[in-house]
């Protein structure tokens, strides 16, 4: 597989634990790998709090979005590209 | 069952009538009897010869009713804290006027002993009510005329003193007749749109002050405090309601709605804001946050205190910005610099003025002037480009006292844009400017604002909770496909939670079925979740017959073109429009209506006399 470098912006409780806005890693597309990437700089909870292992997917609870995208509403395995902006952010709300 | 208080302010009379169980059994209280009540006298009128379509919206004609309902101010309700305020008519949209507000008014209008207020009728002098422990007087307020919301709000809390006592009032805007002039209390709550404040202005009735500790009525304990203990634990345990509007309030919204291309820039021209960051929830929590702030009984405590601490824009404590604000005095306008945002919104609540409509109305005079449609003279010195933070917060107060070209900000975007020969600027729906959310990257809210009964409003019937932030569960933002059968049960249940009077937020983690256990404890009804969606629905579908009356039909149940005809510029919903047409349709069927106006068979099935 070859290797991307994706962007990914947190935002709310997720940005202030971990105080970082942004940050860019490499991986080899699949979300997996993005975030264990992304764990080698923010700490290995990282993963646990965006991702469940047991059902080998993102959290239904985290909201994930590629290019501006819930994952939830794209269709098949999500493949990231060169350049691509991963925001996530927890469960939240206004009106 | 209560008690109503009705006023009229011509003859000077005050009666007290008692709330009406066969009344409430059918419409609840809160904004399902105040519809109920406005259609009564819509029919009143017609029987006397007026048509609906001939009463002025700021002449004594027009009725103001504060309503209560039966879950208002009862300790344990979720979030009950708050009022709904319904005029027969608005001044902004000529449709039916009608806001929600927190802080401590609602509930402590029900302690002074009355469930509802009705306003009739208009004083030839300057006029408050005061409502301590059942007795109800109205008295002179030429000393409080032309003072500003918190000054109002100050002085008659220290003339009324006790326990239990809230003021509700208008500002200078009201009393000037802006369109966009809110009814404000306890300082900093609005109940912001359809410019009910410029109601309140029209009958020279500065404020109301109540005040009281009578016990609000629970029929069955035991039964409530079990739903209730397990409806507050739900609440807290639940990620958005426990977590995420405690700790951020509801600026949070701002970064994902953006993400999601929906935050509109630039009077609409795109969903896009490149300086969303400066303006997010985060940056309103890490540089100007001092406090949280509840309304009363509520756990969640979504509310702000603000400040910024020096420069130009000084606030020493504020409230807010909320979401929609920050976005309509922010985005729309295209300031990025957060001080004047927070001054503007400050300036809305000290002057009485809906943040959203004025936002969005300066937007438009920004857009308009950008595009050379505004003559120089007309301006006065007001230089309305996008992006320019002392113009903005200058609008504000110049719209407050219609000074200059405020004169022309307050009346609102639509008559704003129709004088300077450009209606499809203004971004509004029935005369009501839309709130934060593009319909071409949210599709569902576009059908929402649409349909409400009160123009462009996203609280009718909040589909952005499915579409973008997944609750209760997650469907496509960008498809138009069955968007009709979620707004028509957003907008039957929220009915439901503003005739409860309690806040909207608990449907984050609470549904119909809570409801319908709380309301049945509290009243002692066996009310089901499909009863309690029909009452709902017989709301939503007497409140259309009163907006039939005054002309509204389908034609009107639209977007502006911006949204239908003009492809969404940049971000991932690049290239969309709004098909409402399809969604409409849908709509329609679901409804049981006919281009906007609901059939016999419909009115019938929801058992509403006319
Ligand atoms: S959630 Fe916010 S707006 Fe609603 S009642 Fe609580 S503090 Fe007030």
């Amino acid at each position: 597989m070859t290797t991307v470098s994706v962007k990914i912006l947190l935002f709310a409780t997720l940005r202030s634990k971990y105080k970082t806005r942004e940050l860019t890693v490499a991986c080899n597309g699949t979300l997996l790998s993005m975030i264990e990437s992304a764990a080698k700089l923010l700490g290995p909870e990282f993963i646990d709090d965006v991702y469940d292992r047991k059902k080998g997917k993102a959290r239904n609870d985290m909201i994930i979005m590629v290019n501006g995208r819930n994952i939830k509403d794209l269709e098949g395995e999500i493949t990231l590209k060169d350049n691509d902006v991963v925001a996530i952010f927890p469960p939240l709300a206004g009106g | 069952m209560g008690k109503i208080l009705r006023v009229n302010l011509t003859a000077k009379s005050l009666n007290v009538e008692k709330t009406s169980e066969d009344v409430a059994r059918k419409y609840l209280g809160g904004k399902g009897y105040a519809v109920y009540l406005i259609y009564r006298y819509l029919r009143e009128y017609e029987k006397a010869g007026t048509s609906p379509k001939d009463i002025d919206a700021l002449g004594p004609k027009n009725v103001l009713i504060f309503a209560t309902g039966p879950g208002t101010g009862v300790p344990g309700f979720p979030s009950s804290g708050r009022y709904h305020v319904m005029a027969l008519r608005s001044p902004l949209t000529g449709s039916i006027g009608s806001a929600n507000s927190g802080g401590e008014f609602g509930p402590f209008l029900k302690f002074s002993g009355f469930d509802m207020i009705v306003v009739e009728g208009a004083s030839e002098t300057p006029v408050y009510l005061a409502i301590v422990d059942g007795e109800a007087e109205l008295r002179d307020a030429s000393s409080l005329w032309g003072k500003n919301v918190f000054d109002t709000c100050r002085m008659l809390m220290d003339k009324v003193g006790g326990k239990n006592t809230s003021v509700a009032c208008i500002g200078p805007a009201g009393e000037n007749l802006a369109y966009m002039a809110c009814i404000m209390n306890d300082d900093h709550r609005a109940a912001g749109r359809t410019g009910l404040g410029a109601v309140m202005g029209s009958k020279k009735l500065k404020a109301i002050v109540v005040s009281g500790d009578e016990k609000v009525p629970v029929a069955e304990r035991e039964r409530f405090s079990e739903v209730s203990k397990r409806c507050l634990d739900a609440m807290k345990n639940n990620p958005v309601t426990g977590v995420g509007l405690p700790t951020y309030g509801t600026a949070i919204l701002i970064n994902i709605i953006n993400t999601a291309g929906g935050l509109p820039y630039k009077n609409w021209q795109t969903g896009v804001n490149p300086d969303a960051e400066k303006i997010s929830g985060e940056t309103l929590a890490e540089t100007y946050l001092i406090s949280r702030r509840s309304c009363w009984g509520c756990p969640i405590g979504c509310g702000r205190v603000t400040s910024v601490k020096s420069g130009p824009f000084q606030v020493l404590a504020s409230e807010g910005p909320e979401y929609e604000s920050i976005w309509a005095l922010g985005s729309s306008t295209a300031v990025k610099d957060l001080d004047a945002v927070v001054k503007a919104n400050h300036y809305c609540d000290e002057f009485g003025l809906d943040p959203i409509s004025m936002g969005s109305t300066i937007a438009a005079a920004m857009e308009l002037n950008e595009k050379g449609c505004i003559p120089t003279e007309d301006l006065q010195g007001l230089d309305l480009r996008f992006g320019n933070s002392a113009a903005l917060v200058e609008a504000v107060w110049r719209t407050a006292y219609k000074a200059g070209f405020g004169k022309y900000l307050a009346l609102g975007s639509k008559k704003l844009c129709e004088i300077y020969g450009h209606p499809e600027l203004s971004m509004s729906v029935k005369g009501l400017e839309m709130p934060a959310y593009d319909p071409r990257a949210i599709k569902g809210i576009g059908l929402n604002y649409a349909t409400a009964n009160r123009g462009g409003c996203h609280v009718t019937g909040y589909t952005v909770s499915p579409e973008v932030l997944g609750i209760p569960e997650k469907i496509d933002p960008i498809k138009a496909e069955g968007k009709a059968k979620w707004v028509k049960i957003f907008q039957d249940f929220t009915c439901v939670v503003n005739s409860t009077v309690n806040c909207l937020f608990t449907t984050f983690a609470l549904g119909a079925k809570d409801y319908a256990e709380l309301l049945s404890a509290v009243t002692g009804w066996k009310l089901t979740e499909d009863e309690i969606l029909k009452i709902g629905e017989r709301i939503y579908n007497l409140e259309r017959v009163i907006i039939n009356k005054y002309g509204f039909d389908g034609k009107d149940d639209t977007l502006p073109k911006r949204l239908l005809e003009e492809p969404m510029p940049e971000g991932p919903a690049k290239g969309q429009v709004t098909e409402l047409e399809e969604m409409k349709g849908e709509y329609y069927k679901l409804r049981g209506w006919v281009n906007g106006v609901p059939t016999k068979e419909k009115l019938a099935e929801l058992e509403i006399e006319l």
